[in-house]
């Protein structure tokens, strides 16, 4: 590692120790493995709660584990937001912002400073959020037994998440806008930081919805008595449309770029029309806005069964299958014409192209009135592939780019491994809840059988094969922190090891950290 | 001996912060217009059941007109502290810039005073509740921009503010107009329409 001449200057020769280099850099590298590292130690901790509920669900009769309903439900909620907000979201904002600088020729993120400022504003945020969840807050339960100083903790996490995403999401725009290398155009940037441009401008107007939502059930719940959005039992349904169809395609949509750079660089193979890959990325970023399905709010004809509901729902299927027959395409391209090993980030990547797409087809199902799937556990199944997806997508992206962003190798078949264990648990948790969904099950399914719709036979065996699944993706996410461990400790990497063609692989992997800061223009040369 | 060290080179980037200030802006808006739709569908829900959503002679036009005036003016004075920046005219862009946060502060003088005057309590209603958000949400933005103009002024002051060198100073006017422009639907949706 080396430093550039003016960090030197600026610390005056005194070397800062590893904790301080950690809490005040800028360097977008750093940054960046900043949010990876929390995203996966709390992906850990939001699978722990959905191993929990999934025990909770094999027998409903007894609530043996959380003892009530409202305990149930506070976990179940708490998975959600986690899985979302602290786990998916960051950790491509992770990947962008130490990836997105390079691909497009920037010497750093621009607004370095905002940038460390978003990351530590989101990790107080999420520390305040796990804390309202563990101590009787959360979301609002079915019960209204909650503590209202813990639901305010939530709360006002949960709208710290939300500013520190913003806040990140605006450096890496910027950086995608201005920060450009000259000659590269818009049309001419590598996929994964288009796809971030388009679901970072979707988070960007989606995001602070959610977060008004949040500041008004916070001011009526601190008030002296709740009059509508305080109260404890309708919190969840007023922020659950950032939870489900349409706006989680958003928060999964880097996963396009991040298959649309792996595959051909593997295949050894030009995608056939870079542009309409492009196109495809922005169609499906617009039809992925959700701020709009709040049903919470309906009024006349409810929100979900409204023409734009349902045509933005059967749309879109037909977008990422395109993607996923473009990214075939090159593959086959590619494999076609000579041999050549294909590396384990790229069977992941199209991986969650395929799960992004089941999980657009049971979009589209819950959106057929009659099937009667909206809160049925295939909106439980949606979200696991959908999520899941972006997931895969982030371990794949985490191991196609971890030697630039570390610096350091890894062997690739144990993250492999540990990627196909999540994958494996995406299908046992969302085939199931697929089925369930269609056999009645609740997406939220109580702490009976009556209110989990329970038919009866079918249900449970269903139920024990989710929990397997569950079991799974927590071996699997347990797998990755691991490979990100050993990583540190792997040898030095090369400067290019898959023989990539974008910007990002010209670089050196030998670091520099050079700060850049926000209102700094010049910095005084030593004497 | 002494060895001279080089820092690297400044890129040349177009504009970053008119643009991080423009996404910023677009995210706060978002946040506004989210308050809005809520707020809006809301009160028609009100109206079509007929009950009633702000309590009789609860807001009155004046106090919300006044504020109108006082942020469309400030407008014209935001505008005329770029022009001056632009043009290098030092002792104007300092007075357009003082008079706008001046203006700020005068706007939030007001508010705070009417809110205190009509004494509605915020958990009186659903209508109360949103006003109470949407007001206070739209006075932490004034304040944000005051204290951004309050950094200009500093700036100015210290000579930084050129025509060479002003993208701060269009960032701002890009923020103040959006606080403008949101008052524009507090004043049409809340005080005009009640």
């Amino acid at each position: 590692m080396t430093e550039t001449a003016a960090d030197t200057t600026r610390t005056g020769g005194v070397v800062p120790t590893a904790l301080e280099a950690a809490v005040t850099t800028t360097d977008h590298l750093r940054i960046g493995r900043a949010w990876l590292a929390s995203g996966a130690l709390l992906l850990v901790a939001s699978l722990v709660a959905g191993l929990l509920v999934s025990v909770e669900r094999m027998d409903l009769t007894g609530m043996a584990v959380f003892g009530d309903v409202d305990s149930l439900f506070r976990f179940w909620s708490a998975y959600r937001v986690g899985l979302v907000l602290l786990v998916v979201v960051p950790v491509f904002v992770g990947l962008a912002t130490a990836v997105v600088p390079l691909q497009v020729g920037a010497s750093s993120i621009v607004f370095p400073r905002a940038a460390a400022l978003g990351f530590w504003v989101w990790a107080l945020g999420a520390a305040f959020t796990v804390a309202g969840f563990v101590i009787d807050g959360g979301l609002g339960t079915p019960g209204a037994v909650s503590r209202t100083d813990a639901l305010a903790l939530t709360l006002l996490g949960l709208l710290m998440v939300i500013g520190g995403i913003c806040c990140a999401t605006v450096c890496i725009l910027t950086t995608i806008v201005a920060g450009r290398t000259a000659g590269m155009n818009l049309s001419r940037v590598p996929l994964f930081a288009w796809s971030v441009l388009v679901a970072g401008s979707i988070w960007l107007v989606t995001l602070p919805v959610l977060a008004a939502n949040t500041v008004l059930i916070y001011v009526d719940l601190t008030g002296r008595s709740a009059v509508a959005f305080g109260v404890e039992d309708t919190i969840w349904g007023q922020l659950s449309w950032a939870f489900s169809h349409p706006q989680v395609y958003a928060f999964a949509l880097p996963l396009v770029g991040i298959a649309g750079d792996i595959v051909p660089v593997a295949a050894r193979r030009r995608h056939g029309n870079h542009r309409a890959l492009l196109v495809l990325t922005a169609l499906i970023g617009v039809l992925s806005f959700g701020a709009y399905a709040q049903a919470a709010f309906d009024i006349g004809t409810p929100i979900r069964e409204q023409a734009i509901f349902v045509v933005e729902a059967f749309l879109i299927v037909p977008l990422v299958l395109l993607v996923l027959v473009g990214l075939v395409d090159v593959l086959r391209r590619g494999v076609g014409s000579r041999r050549t090993r294909m590396p384990a980030p790229l069977y992941l990547s199209v991986l969650s192209v395929l799960f992004l797409l089941d999980g657009t087809v049971l979009g589209a199902l819950r959106a057929v009135a009659p099937l009667d799937l909206l809160d049925r556990s295939t909106t439980g199944a949606q979200f696991t592939f959908t999520i899941g997806a972006a997931l895969l997508a982030a371990m794949a992206g985490t191991l196609w780019w971890g030697d630039l962003i570390v610096g350091r190798v890894v062997p690739q078949g144990f993250g492999l491994a540990s990627a196909l264990a999540v994958a494996v648990g995406i299908v046992l948790i969302a085939v199931p809840d697929t089925i369930s969904g269609f056999m009645g099950l609740a997406d939220f399914t109580g702490g009976d059988l009556v209110g989990a719709g329970n038919p009866g036979s079918g249900v449970d065996v269903l139920n024990t094969v989710a929990l397997v699944g569950s079991a799974h993706l927590l071996v699997g996410a347990l797998g990755w922190l691991v490979t990100g461990v050993l990583r540190l400790r792997g040898a030095r990497s090369l400067a290019d090891p898959w023989g990539g063609h974008t910007l990002e692989w010209s670089t050196s992997p030998v670091e520099v950290t050079s700060e850049s800061p926000l209102l700094d223009a010049t910095v005084e040369a030593g004497a | 001996m002494s060895s001279t060290t080089f820092s690297p080179a400044v890129p040349n980037r177009p504009r970053t912060l008119v643009i991080g200030s423009a996404l910023a802006t677009s995210g706060v808006l978002m946040f506004f217009g989210g308050l809005f739709a809520l707020y809006f569908s809301r009160r028609a829900d009100a109206m079509a059941w007929g009950t009633e959503w702000f309590p009789e002679g609860a807001i009155r036009l004046p106090p919300g007109g006044m504020n109108m005036a006082t942020m469309a003016l400030s407008a014209i004075t935001m505008a005329w502290a770029v022009y001056s920046v632009i043009n290098n005219d030092r002792i104007h862009s300092y007075l357009a810039m003082a008079i706008t946060a001046v203006m700020g502060v005068a706007m939030l003088n007001q508010t705070v005073f009417y809110f205190n005057d009509i004494a509605l309590p915020i958990d009186h209603s659903e209508a109360t509740t949103f006003l109470f958000v949407i007001v206070g949400a739209h006075m932490a933005m004034v304040l944000v921009g005051v204290f951004w103009l309050g950094l200009l002024l500093l700036r100015a002051l210290g000579g930084q503010d050129t025509s060479r060198n002003r993208d701060l100073v269009s960032a701002a006017a890009l923020y103040w107009y959006a606080a403008v422009a949101v008052y524009m639907v507090i004043w049409l949706g809340i005080y005009i329409a009640k």
